[in-house]
């Protein structure tokens, strides 16, 4: 298996992600957020919903563009690529949406192997998606295995359950062979008792394969007891970027205190 | 629409009073008098006769005597149900190309943004091409296929590929315009998954998009199949031997138990179709 | 390992949930399409024979309006020609067709009423919007059910007859008047537009019909109160779809004999006057668009109202 030695850098320099409010004056999503994630690190995004998270990630995926300010991934400037190079970076770092997005009529398998498609010509997607060869399927297998729903490789996607279709997008971005795994509100998708698990999960696959990990969440206790850094966010700004252990009860419930004027 | 005093009989209301201003204007324009509605005795006589023969369709040919060479009657309706059938498959065929060939390039989504605003070809040509293809669109459409027939009758003479191609154009033309609608209102979701892991405009149309769109699009070509069947019945009004031809004929020459037979064989082509693609729809498209 | 896991992906695949009619759909259907090309006596390359080839060179020539061919091309002559053909017979037939067509609709929503309100299970049942609390006499349950059965068939009929050939028998009956044709596209049309309203009838809310109901309305009043505003806007949705077809089909039932756009196309066609032919064919589009833009126009705001 070709995994890479080590994690994406991602960095963001004075980036503004501005949106039109409709009709009325612009709304700035992010503002001037600046910030270094470094290989192989895990790191939460806590704040409340529309504090900005959700932008910040399709930043680091490529999906969004930054209305100012820079974002290098392992050094390259995102706004600065070739459509074909910005695929490139993009095949590179796999998503775990926060609705999953995956294809609910196809099968289980199709919908891990469209993971890969970014790697592909068209040619090769089409043969990969109606005709899988052995080493796609033991490929896709194994993933599911690890994700612990083998069984459901042939399955129709839409007959499963929530929380078992949140493997299957695990297991998508992970058959991306990516260098970093994002994950927007894993935890919205499975009731609460599986919470705990999809986070574990998340953190384990990407220790086990040496990937920079960012996860957006709403729930404190989970940030805290996962994930070594922490960066808080509240209307598009960064609020505090820090160890576990040194953010205060105070510091998160000023993140959630309702914005004053 | 906001904050406008609503109108007495709301919006609604004043559609439905249009509808009925339009229906009490077009009867007298056109003389729909009841009187006029009331056969002649001739037309009576032939209404009888013509009703009676649905209970008994003709099993062999009502001819007198049967002119040497004519195959039996009931070979003679599924050789023209045959050939309703195949133009109607040909045609569809052809249709469902130029459907998707169509739908694709005038639908919005396949081009939607990228991250970098640059992609000059792609800013420049899909407009083009989504504008060019509709208005090809619209053309194939708003010609009906028997006009499109007649058309071609004149330009090219009697063939069975022209019925075929006459019913592909604007059955193409429909299908484009439904299936752009149908992939512009799919969910997008998987598509901006498949986007934001790499994966090229086509293969993000092709896995994320079309896949959703599909059970609809599916549906609605076995619906237009069924219409198709109807359409090249018809074309045997032209001189192409499907069941019109046939049905045409035995009227005029006053055998109405052959015309109930052509009729019955109809409808039994178009009920087939409309089990089968209810039964799929029940099953898989639902 | 990779052996042990290959045949387990095996088991999976050959226990996979599949479906025998869907594959033999595609099947069947990729085969109807095969042999519709290979057996079905179509020969497109006798398409482009010298003979048609000619045929359409002439047919190109004769397109030209008549009062310039074998001329320069002089846009006054030809504006003028136009403008006559429009005043002769184009116009006056136009507006015929759309008579016709709204003619034809507005009958066909009377008859897909009439016929699609005892098709909907929910209408036409011993105890109406309700799961049948206690069987009810076989008899009685019987008949409803014939009911719904009847009045689906009569619709299924009606609609599977397509309007030119209804057309063609109504007017050997009744001779050329517009009857005809508006008979012709009210049926066709009655037996969709009464499928659909039946349809929309049975998936529409059961909560507010069952509580008139148990006010004691009867099912005549449950229908025009309950069950009418619920479902009016999508069924005047279906209404201006099905109107945008009778445009359409107007055109062209009058190559029957009605004076509608088609008898005048069938007329030059008759008469070998391409280029009058093709004209009238141009302006019969021309209505179809403005019949789609009205539809489309009205469409919205029964959308925006609901």
């Amino acid at each position: 298996m070709s995994q890479p030695p080590t994690g994406s850098r991602f960095v963001l320099e004075g980036v503004v992600v501005r949106h039109d409010g409709g009709g009325g004056a612009p709304i700035n999503a992010l503002d001037g957020v600046a910030l270094a994630i470094e290989p192989g690190e895990a790191v939460a995004l806590v704040g409340p919903s529309g504090s900005g998270k959700t932008t910040l990630l399709s930043l680091l995926n490529g999906s969004t563009r930054p209305s100012a300010g820079r974002i290098l991934v392992d050094g390259s400037d995102l706004t600065e690529l070739s459509p074909r190079q910005l695929r490139l970076v993009r095949a590179s770092i796999g998503t775990v949406h926060q609705d999953l997005a995956l294809v609910p009529n196809l099968r289980v398998s199709q919908n891990v192997l469209s993971g890969r498609l970014g790697r592909l010509g068209f040619l090769a997607s089409v043969r990969t998606m109606l005709w899988p060869s052995a080493e796609d399927l033991r490929s896709a297998h194994a993933l599911l295995e690890r994700v612990g729903i083998p069984e459901k490789l042939f399955e129709r996607t839409d007959r499963l359950s929530g929380g078992e279709r949140q493997r299957v997008a695990i297991a998508r971005a992970l058959h991306q062979q990516p260098a970093a795994l994002l994950a927007d509100e894993p935890v919205s998708s499975v009731d609460p008792a599986r919470a705990r698990d999809a986070v574990g999960l998340l953190r384990e696959l990407s220790r086990e394969r040496g990937l920079t990990l960012v996860v957006s969440l709403h729930n404190l206790d989970l940030a805290r007891s996962f994930f070594p850094r922490l960066i808080g966010l509240r209307g598009g700004r960064v609020a505090f970027d820090a160890p576990p252990a040194e953010v205060d009860e105070a510091a998160f419930e000023a993140l959630y205190e309702l914005a004053d004027g | 629409m906001g904050d406008e005093r609503p109108l007495p009989i709301g919006a609604r209301g004043a559609v439905i009073l249009a509808i009925v201003a339009a229906g009490a204007a077009a009867v007298p324009w056109l003389g729909l008098t009841p009187g006029s509605l009331v056969p002649s005795d001739g037309g009576l006589t032939l209404v009888g006769e013509f009703l009676v023969r649905a209970a008994s369709p003709a099993l062999t040919s009502e001819a007198d005597p049967v002119p040497e060479g004519t195959p039996p009657l009931l070979w003679r309706a599924l050789a023209a149900a045959r050939t309703t059938v195949v133009f109607a498959a040909a045609a569809m065929s052809l249709a469902l190309v130029l459907g998707l060939v169509l739908g694709f390039a005038s639908s919005s989504a396949w081009w939607a943004d990228d991250l970098r605003g640059r992609g000059r070809l792609r800013r420049v040509v899909a407009p083009v091409l989504t504008w060019s293809s509709r208005t090809l669109m619209v053309l194939m459409r708003s010609v009906h296929e028997l006009l499109w027939a007649v058309l071609f009758l004149a330009a090219l003479g009697r063939s069975p590929t022209t019925a075929v191609i006459a019913i592909a154009i604007p059955y193409g033309g429909t299908l484009a315009k439904v299936f752009s609608e149908m992939i512009d209102e799919a969910p997008r979701d998987a598509a901006h998954a498949l986007r934001s892991s790499g994966a090229s405009p086509a293969a993000v149309f092709v896995f994320g998009l079309l896949p959703r769109a599909l059970p609809d699009m599916i549906a609605y070509s076995l619906y237009r199949f069924e219409c198709a069947l109807r359409s090249a019945a018809i074309l045997g009004f032209f001189g192409f031997p499907t069941l019109g031809y046939y049905l045409k004929l035995s009227f005029e020459n006053l055998h109405y138990g052959e015309v109930w037979t052509y009729l019955y064989t109809l409808f039994a082509l178009i009920v087939v179709v409309d089990w089968w693609s209810g039964a799929l729809r029940r099953r898989f498209l639902a | 390992m990779s052996a042990a896991r290959d045949a387990e992906i095996g088991r999976l695949w050959r226990s996979r949930p599949r479906s025998r009619f869907a594959r033999a759909s595609v099947v069947a259907m990729l085969g109807l399409v095969a042999w519709a090309w290979i057996g079905g006596g179509l020969v497109p390359s006798e398409l482009l024979s010298a003979r048609r080839l000619a045929n359409l060179e002439r047919f190109l020539g004769e397109v030209t309006p008549y009062p310039l061919q074998g001329r320069t091309f002089d846009l006054g002559v030809a504006l003028r020609w136009a403008g006559d053909l429009l005043v002769e017979r184009g116009l006056a037939a136009a507006a015929t067709t759309l008579a016709i067509s709204v003619a034809a609709i507005v009958l066909a929503a009377i008859v897909g009423a009439v016929l699609g309100a005892p098709a909907a299970r929910t209408i036409a049942s011993p105890e109406p919007w309700l799961p049948d609390p206690r069987r009810p006499a076989a008899p009685v349950a019987f008949a409803w059910r014939g009911l719904v059965t009847g009045s689906r068939a009569v619709m299924i009929f009606l609609r599977a007859i397509p309007e030119y050939l209804w057309a063609f028998l109504f007017l050997a009956m009744l001779g050329p008047t517009a009857w005809p044709a508006v008979l012709a596209l009210g049926l066709h049309n009655a037996g969709i537009l009464g499928k659909l309203g039946a349809e929309a009838a049975e998936n529409a809310s059961r909560r507010e019909p069952q509580a008139l109901r148990g006010l004691g309305a009867s099912r005549a009043q449950v229908v025009a109160i309950g069950l009418l505003p619920m479902t009016l806007p999508r069924l005047l949705l279906y209404f201006f779809y099905r109107w945008e077809t009778c445009v359409r089909e107007a055109t062209v039932l009058g190559m029957l004999g009605i004076v509608s756009l088609g008898y005048w196309i069938q007329d030059a066609r008759a008469r070998n006057h391409y280029d009058e032919m093709v004209f009238l064919i141009l302006l019969g589009a021309a209505i179809v668009l403005i019949g789609d833009v009205v539809s489309a126009v009205a469409r919205r705001v029964v959308r925006r109202a609901s």
